[in-house]
């Protein structure tokens, strides 16, 4: 009865057939069991990281920005917090329902109206309230069940302390932009992070940034928390403490505010150390309504507030730089204070004619009076008798030319100009009528406030120098000096002893009894000099440079009034200022007035 | 007849030992699995516990079909196909609404599915019919004959409507003709004109769908949406049939004969495909073929018709190895999984019990189907031979289709994993059919009745 045997040919065909199924299922599995090493094996990390990705937020906390200190530990950029509803977008639910909307509004009593921004994407937080009181936080934190995705946090933002006038010097904050993303990315930013930009901010974002933190959380696949793994609380940036002193620079900004223009620039350094006391450049503006609607004005000002002029405006020196031709003319030709030239206020090279500012004529100058009363015939004839190469060298030398490395950013770097450079770019030969506007710092000769500061530094002890910082150390949170500052001596000019002390005669004669006698400060020794620089734009630039106490130098000062005119009158009176403010000479000067009455 | 108390010795040295151990690991591998599923939504207990009685039922079933001469069934054909309609019928009138579907007998506690036993039920009648009329197989009413017991149950399952059951049917027909000894050129042409039937309208459905992505991209959308008109459906057919009248005029002209009767077959089966699409297309519903062609590019709509692909995908792949553990995976437990206890248990499977585990099950369904075949191949007649291979399908397709729809091989059909997925019904007609398979190995050598 077995079919095997009753029909053999029938079960045979069978055989076959059923040979082909048994391959065709077996060809089934196989294809199975390849997908299966495929997806588990080949792509499992993948599909890890896929599964972990979506099952994992990291709610995102901005770390507040380390604290800016001035020298005297007062803080210059602080951090302000507040509170702010935010709400968490999960799966399909990209704002919040009507009923959270509402209950939200009952709570606070505003109206609020949530909005996406084009710029929105997934997985960002949408703002709904900010400047919450404690008192709306927590009865916000009580409702948390019927406010669903709601969820208050702690956001900090800067805040600066008198704004306007360390404007330069600290920069301010924003987010980064698109187009520099790509760059930064390498350092670690991301869209939304907040870079410093301008000033300390901005040299020292890498200490300033703390580290974010937030929640890790773990949701479900209706986007709804359902538990929270850990949280990393934010960590503020390390403290910067920089060398600026808020009083002097307060004075400095005050008193470039009230002269004739308002416009100008004034660098203070420590004459020992290269730490910069002060440096203003006015007019300033407001750091705390930076990326608001608001600082678009500053934008469309036509004096540029924006601009940092202390290192970044191209001024020529004018007459301080008879300081330089000085030194050379008396390290290279021995010159004498016996040696007198008579100042007519007239100069004849060839057929071109140079006056002095004097009309009348100083009459006979010898090279301290000279300096003293700043007579351009004297360092007319000086200037040829060095000849360009020398005054170049010179100008070089006094690290003119070339930026002064302070670490603060886009210093420019000036220019200090010959024949070569004549011949190639002006296409004319180099005259000797240039040498004689250069002995008198004119022409193409470009520099920095900072430059003069620095160049005036190197005078006041007699060729040695420091590079000028700001930031004098950096302390993180655990209190470790992370970054500290270390002196950093500039090559030591050498010139004979005459030389400087025929300089510190003539520089502190100008103060005495020359241009600069309006800072003439009674019981401290100042030398200094003043410059009136001749400008094809407008009105003379005036500039004062000095240093003080004379004999033993503790501050060196650079002053320019953008079109101030005479040296002597606009920009000496500031420099008065701030030495009377670091002397404290005004309050000398009212306890003399109280005892007199 | 062999005496009472030896039925038992006989049972245990003749039964399918490889069968039934494959079937309790794939249960026990079943049961973990259901249990885990459920945690999440705290139902664990309630599906464990409906699914271990439905399986205590299913094994007294199994029981009873073990003991029960198989052969009965052959001269009760005509009894058994009755009582399959009488089935799907009554589900009609009496049947409770799952899902949108008429096919639950409810009784409270539990409900039944009946065409899951419905279709054990057919495997049945079509092997009585096609053993009986095996002298005939070159006849042209045999085939017709054939899919007359198919159209009877497919008519009822339609009506439920029940799309992804009425698939199963299919494979089995075709490999039991296929074993029987019809030409397998005719069978081709059936598959042909299946596919045109439902591969029309899923066709359109996807360009449709990728014209949607691609949108402003360089493909030339010209061609899609010409694609998209009835005239040019109308032209692509008329092309493929002059191709294929061409090729025959080719070969006859190069003196390879091919008969003309397969050519106008093939064409015939063609044009009425195309017809049969017209009323699949307006049967099946814009969602299910969306579903249907999602796997194809799940990217298209990740959050919609591509959803369940994409996730269990994820959740297979991120097992890694040795998988993230019983209850522990994330996908599973957070909810991303969909119908993780039912259509997506391979998934859960994948996911906490990695590459092993489920390269295992897979081994294990192989070992299952490799027997089924063996038991084919050693029956004593010709009946049982067709009964085991067209079991031995039914296991296959459902594997196939099912795994192949978690690791996004196969559209999303519906169709549950037999002897994994929870359902009451399906474990019981799963081990109903391992019964009966077990039925004709008992009784391969000729002594027992």
């Amino acid at each position: 009865m077995v079919w095997q045997r009753e029909d053999k040919s029938a079960y045979e065909n069978f055989l076959k057939k059923h040979k082909t199924i048994l391959v065709f299922f077996m060809f089934l599995f196989v294809c199975l069991s390849i997908r299966l090493f495929y997806l588990q094996i080949i792509k499992g990390n993948k599909y890890r990281d896929i599964s972990e990705q979506q099952r994992i937020h990291n709610t995102h906390e901005r770390a507040p920005r380390g604290i800016i200190y001035s020298a005297d530990n007062l803080p210059f950029a602080e951090n302000k917090f507040t509170y702010v509803a935010l709400y968490h977008p999960y799966e399909r639910h990209l704002k919040p329902s009507e009923q959270v909307i509402q209950e939200l509004n009952k709570i606070l009593g505003r109206e609020i109206k949530p909005t996406i921004d084009k710029n929105w994407r997934f997985g960002r937080v949408i703002k709904l309230a900010d400047n919450l009181s404690m008192e709306e936080m927590f009865k916000l934190q009580e409702k948390k069940l019927s406010l669903k995705g709601v969820a208050v946090a702690k956001e900090s933002s800067r805040v600066y302390c008198s704004p306007e006038v360390i404007s330069h010097i600290i920069g301010y904050t924003g987010e980064v932009r698109s187009d520099e993303i790509e760059d930064l990315a390498e350092h670690g930013y991301k869209m939304g992070d907040y870079i410093g930009r301008g000033g300390i901010e901005q040299t020292y974002d890498q200490y300033l940034q703390g580290k974010d933190g937030g929640w890790q959380i773990e949701v479900n696949a209706r986007g709804y928390q359902v538990k929270a793994f850990k949280y990393i609380a934010p960590e503020i940036g390390a403290s910067v403490y920089s060398t600026v002193d808020l009083k002097l620079q307060q004075v400095a900004y005050d008193a470039l505010n009230n002269s004739d223009t308002g416009i100008g620039a004034a660098v203070v350094l420590d004459a020992k150390t290269g730490a910069v006391k002060a440096l203003a450049s006015c007019p300033g503006f407001d750091i705390n309504v930076a990326g608001n609607r608001e600082f678009g004005k500053y934008l469309k000002d036509k004096r540029l507030p924006l601009f940092n002029r202390a290192l970044q405006a191209l001024y020529p020196p004018g007459s301080i730089f008879k300081i330089i031709t000085f030194a050379a003319a008396v390290d290279l030709l021995n010159i004498d204070p016996s040696e007198i030239v008579e100042c007519t206020g007239n100069f004849e090279l060839g057929d071109r004619h140079y006056v002095c500012w004097n009309k009348l004529g100083h009459g006979k100058m010898n090279i301290i009076s000279a300096t003293a009363q700043s007579c351009n015939i004297y360092f007319y004839q000086l200037g040829l008798k060095l000849g360009v190469r020398n005054l170049e060298r010179y100008a070089k030398k006094f690290c003119l030319g070339q930026r002064t490395k302070i670490d603060l950013p886009n210093e420019k770097k000036g220019f200090v100009p010959n024949p070569e450079w004549k011949k190639t770019k002006v296409k004319m030969p180099w005259l000797q009528g240039d040498t004689v506007i250069f002995s008198i710092g004119q022409g193409a000769l470009w520099s920095t406030p900072l430059q003069m500061a620095h160049m005036m530094s190197v005078v006041a002890n007699k060729g040695i120098h420091h590079k000028p910082y700001i930031v004098d150390r950096v302390i993180d949170l655990s209190g470790n000096k992370v970054y500290e500052h270390e002196l950093e001596l500039g090559d030591e000019l050498k010139l004979s002893d005459n030389t400087w002390t025929l300089l510190h005669k003539a520089l502190l004669e100008t103060v005495e009894n020359g241009t600069g006698r309006r800072c003439n400060l009674p019981g401290i020794k100042v030398a200094g000099k003043t410059g009136t620089a001749q400008n094809p734009q407008g009105k003379d630039h005036a500039w004062f440079v000095s240093y003080a106490p004379a004999d033993n130098p503790e501050l060196v000062i650079a002053i320019i009034v953008e079109h101030g005119g005479g040296g002597g009158i606009n920009a000496v009176p500031i420099g008065r200022k701030i030495y009377e403010a670091y002397f404290n000479l005004e309050v000398l000067q009212e306890e003399n007035r109280e005892a007199k009455k | 007849m062999i005496q009472e108390k030896n039925f038992f010795q006989h049972l245990i040295s003749n039964i399918d030992w490889w069968l039934i151990f494959a079937t309790a690991l794939l249960m026990i591998i079943s049961f973990g699995a259901i249990y885990s599923a459920g945690v999440n939504y705290g139902t664990s207990i309630r599906y464990l516990s409906v699914q271990c009685l439905a399986s205590g039922i299913g094994l007294v079933g199994l029981l009873l079909l073990t003991s029960i001469n198989y052969q009965y069934y052959k001269y009760l054909s005509k009894f058994v196909y009755i009582l399959s309609l009488a089935l799907l019928i009554s589900v009609l009138i009496f049947g409770s609404v799952k899902r949108g579907t008429k096919g639950w007998f409810d009784f409270g506690f539990i409900s039944f599915q009946p065409v899951e036993i419905a279709k054990i039920m057919f495997i049945l009648t079509l092997s009585a019919v096609l053993d009986l009329k095996t002298n005939e197989v070159k006849k042209w009413y045999f085939l017709l004959s054939a899919f007359t017991i198919l159209t009877g149950h497919l008519i009822l399952i339609m009506m439920q409507p029940d799309f992804s059951s009425t698939l199963s049917y299919f494979p089995v027909t075709l490999v039991l003709l296929f074993i029987i000894g019809v030409n397998p050129f005719y069978l081709g042409c059936i598959v042909i004109l299946g596919g045109f039937a439902v591969g029309i309208p899923l066709a359109k459905t996807f360009l449709n769908i990728q014209m949607k992505f691609l949108e402003s991209e360089i493909v030339p959308i010209n061609i899609l949406n010409f694609l998209q008109t009835g005239s040019g459906e109308f032209y692509i057919i008329v092309a493929i049939l002059t191709l294929i009248i061409g090729i025959w005029w080719f070969f006859w002209k190069l003196r390879i004969k091919i008969p003309i009767v397969y050519t106008v077959v093939l064409c015939v089966a063609i044009i009425i495909g195309c017809l049969a699409s017209i009323s699949v297309e307006k049967s099946l519903k814009d969602y299910q073929r969306k579903r249907f062609v999602a796997f194809l590019n799940p990217n298209v709509d990740p959050r919609g018709s591509g959803y369940n692909i994409i996730q269990s995908q994820i959740a297979i792949g991120s097992g890694k190895f040795t998988g993230k553990g019983f209850k522990k995976g994330t996908q599973t437990q957070l909810g991303f999984l969909p119908e993780q206890h039912t259509d997506f248990i391979f998934s859960v499977i994948g996911e906490e019990g990695g590459w092993i585990l489920s390269q295992l099950t897979l081994l294990l369904y192989f070992m299952f189907i490799w027997r089924a075949l063996v038991i084919a191949k050693e029956s004593r007649d010709r009946y049982g031979s067709l009964v085991a291979t067209g079991l031995a399908t039914m296991f296959t397709f459902y594997v196939v289709i099912n795994v192949g729809m978690a690791m996004g091989m196969m559209p999303v059909t519906g169709m549950p994993l037999l002897i994994l997925s929870y359902g009451g019904s399906s474990i019981f007609s799963s081990l109903c059919a391992i019964g009966i398979l077990c039925s004709i190995r008992m009784r391969r050598h000729t002594h027992v009745k």
